[in-house]
């Protein structure tokens, strides 16, 4: 464990978070993507959070994988106007759920948040220690 | 009026021996100055870790905004520590020094 390493391991938590309001920032800008039936609808993006083995003396957290989400036939919408649409009128739209992606993107936010508190507090802890027999 | 020549001076009586005291520092180990040194290089290795960041901030190459607030908060935490040590040290010292008055 280095030196001040609780404030090491928030660093890899606010990474991680990071990188999954990124993901969510990717799908909830490609939800309305309309992509022509013939191929492949856009696929939500999901981080795959895993921790450090805290025995190895690291401890913390880090990305694992991005996952894509693998419906890939998303959803066919009715719109003969597209100049994507094919004969039939239909084109692919991502299968992504809004009040999903919105719910992570607040646990996402808190997470966030969460780990620069632990950043704050573990300072402030060290600060003190510092001060220890002083005065 | 004549001066007469200048008496040599005596020998200086040799000082008790410090043979005792000098086999005591040698056994105590790696000495303060070692660790302080080593401190030292620590908060400055902190310290430049957290400059390079910096400079990545004013690039554009920073991928992490925490990564920089975490690099610098540690580096001052480091120097924090450093001058805490150094003055208990020098308080030790002055300590010590004061007991001949």
């Amino acid at each position: 464990m280095p030196l001040f390493g609780s404030i090491g391991i928030a660093g890899t938590g606010l990474t991680v978070y990071r990188k999954w309001l990124d993901a969510v920032s990717d799908n909830i800008a490609n939800v309305n993507n309309a992509s022509a039936t013939s191929g492949e609808a856009f696929q939500a993006r999901y981080v795959v959070a895993k921790a450090v083995d805290y025995g190895a003396g690291t401890g913390g957290v880090e990305v694992g994988a991005a996952l894509l989400s693998g419906k890939t036939e998303g959803r066919m919408v009715y719109e003969p106007e597209h100049p994507l649409a094919d004969e039939g009128g239909y084109v692919r739209y991502p299968d992504i759920d809004m009040g999903s992606q919105m719910s992570q993107l607040i646990m996402a936010q808190r997470g966030y948040q969460a780990n620069l508190a632990v950043v704050d507090r573990a300072k402030d802890a060290y600060q003190a220690a510092l001060q220890l027999g002083r005065g | 009026m004549s001066i007469g020549p200048i008496s040599p001076v005596g020998m200086i009586a040799p000082p008790m021996s410090v043979g005792a005291t000098g086999a005591a520092s040698a056994t105590s180990g790696a000495d303060f100055g070692t660790a302080l040194a080593r401190g030292l290089e620590n908060a400055q290795a902190a310290q430049t870790k957290a400059d390079d960041l910096a400079v990545q901030a004013a690039t554009g190459d920073l991928a992490d905004v925490h990564e920089y607030m975490i690099a610098a908060t540690e580096a001052s935490l480091s120097t924090q520590l450093t001058v805490a040590v150094r003055n208990k040290a020098l308080e030790a010292f002055n300590e010590i020094m004061r007991l001949q008055a």
